[in-house]
């Protein structure tokens, strides 16, 4: 009888210890791959852009300061390496795209022609897709981060080789604008 | 938001199970050992029932709602929409199915994420710009990521064995099966197993729409962790609200799976309704707008 209950013991702490184990692993895993997934929209994004230029340098020759902040912030963010690296790139490129469109306004003939409407619903889904990776990225190293940081997964991080990663924060003048305020 | 709704599904499982007991203990009361014989019976064809059609929900449904699967190069914009929010959620990529129908609705079946369909109607389609109809695929989604057949197929399966079994009962109380029809037990008792014999069905039907219900709530909330966007919901359920038009198949048994109930609010009491009135949907999601 004792030994039964020795066993079942000692059985029930291997299934703990193995569960807190693979969630740190499965959650590391998960953040890889909304990592990789970044990368997937943001690459996608790049190869969009010289076709974007192209079509709004046709109708828009003037526009040059705004076509060379795409051009090097498209070559920026091609470049990133590190988290850190990448979300600024990612910031600028964001902020220089929303320049182009907005010179687009300006141009009725290139606002209506089709290869421009196309690219420009194009960009709007990946813009979404860039974004929508981004929170999910940022939601699941928050998870991960509390995982490695609270007890007692805690206790298993060293062991399971997995430590908190680093957020993916983008630098965007547009969501901090504070709302005027005057008395 | 989505834990209490969680809490509340399983408040209403757990319903159903005491209501499925009190059944039981009915037909023992009334019928002695020859109603327990019956129990398993009618438990077994709710089952056989309820989860062939769960295991091939995602084929079963595009056959009983007439949808087509499409495949991307059929619909780029809508792929790229799904895309966006299989980003968001993380979830694998369903299957899209179109059904032609005017009447703007959509729905979401399969066992699990990995078997999802997600369906639209050309009408959404055509009546909901991006915002719009990105909500109602994150609805969807979000109905997947719930696991809501799974849960619709526990409390059909439960709510259809009570049925088989009150009918059953009900039926052998004509021929006389009653033991003891002599010596009689507590009246009391034998009245009291007769009233749950014959209300039994009706409130299983209550808590299953119940249930429908919560987990529609909570796929609205879903779907809002997963866009960070309830005003595209919030205004995706006013085109819906506004709209008159139902879907052409009115049939009950699919009922709870689409976004708007395709049945004639005014034909369906509140307490049977698969779906909250949409004018309170809307309110939630309006006050999640204002949280910023």
């Amino acid at each position: 009888m004792k030994t039964i209950i020795v066993l079942g013991v000692v059985a029930l702490i291997a299934v703990f210890i193995i569960s807190q184990y693979n969630r740190l692993i499965r959650l590391n895993i998960t953040v890889d791959e909304a990592w990789a997934q970044i990368e997937v929209q943001l690459k996608r994004r790049a190869d969009l852009i010289p076709n974007l230029v192209e079509t709004v340098k046709g109708y828009a020759k003037h526009e040059q300061s705004t076509f060379d902040a795409v051009v090097t912030a498209r070559a920026k963010a091609t470049t990133a390496t590190t988290v850190a690296d990448t979300a600024a790139a990612d910031g600028m490129l964001t902020q220089a795209l929303r320049g182009l469109l907005a010179v687009a306004e300006a141009y009725p003939d290139l606002k209506a022609s089709t290869n421009f409407l196309s690219l420009q619903e194009e960009l709007a889904t990946t813009e979404n897709k860039v974004a929508f990776s981004r929170q999910f990225y940022n939601d699941n190293v928050r998870e991960l981060n509390t995982a490695v940081k609270t007890v007692p997964s805690s206790f298993f991080a060293g062991f399971a080789k997995v430590s908190e990663r680093e957020f993916y924060e983008v630098e965007d003048p547009q969501d901090r604008k504070a709302p005027n305020v005057t008395f | 938001m989505q834990a209490a709704n969680r809490r509340k599904t399983i408040g209403l499982l757990v319903g159903m199970g005491v209501l499925m007991w009190c059944v039981v203990y009915a037909a023992l009361t009334y019928f002695g050992g020859s109603g327990a014989g019956i129990v398993p019976i009618a438990v077994g064809i709710a089952l056989i029932s309820v989860w062939g059609s769960y295991y091939g929900s995602d084929k079963l449904v595009l056959t009983m709602t007439g949808a087509k699967l499409i495949q991307e190069s059929d619909n780029p914009k809508l792929f790229d929409l799904i895309q966006e929010v299989i980003i968001a959620s993380g979830l694998p990529m369903p299957k899209v199915a179109i059904v032609i129908d005017s009447a703007p609705n959509a729905f979401a079946t399969g066992r699990n994420p990995e078997h999802a369909l997600i369906a639209f109607t050309t009408g959404i389609l055509d009546a909901m710009d991006r915002d719009q109809l990105q909500g109602v695929i994150a609805h969807e989604m979000a109905h997947v990521a719930n696991r809501d057949t799974l849960v619709s197929a526990v409390a059909a399966t439960t709510a259809g064995a009570i049925a088989i079994l009150s009918d059953m009962l009900t039926r052998m109380m004509f021929f006389g099966g009653r033991r003891n029809r002599e010596g009689g037990g507590n009246p009391l008792a034998l009245v009291i197993s007769l009233v749950i014999l014959i209300l039994a069905p009706l409130a299983a039907m209550m808590l299953r729409s119940a249930i429908s219900r919560k987990r529609e709530s909570l796929a609205d909330a879903t779907a809002v962790s997963f866009t960070r966007n309830p005003a595209g919901l919030r205004s995706a359920l006013e085109v819906l609200a506004a709209d008159s038009t139902v879907v052409q198949q009115r049939s009950t048994a699919v009922a709870h799976i689409w976004i708007e109930s395709p049945l004639d609010s005014k034909s369906v009491s509140k307490l049977f309704s698969t779906h909250p009135p949409i004018a309170e949907r809307i309110a939630v999601l309006k006050s999640m707008e204002s949280l910023g």
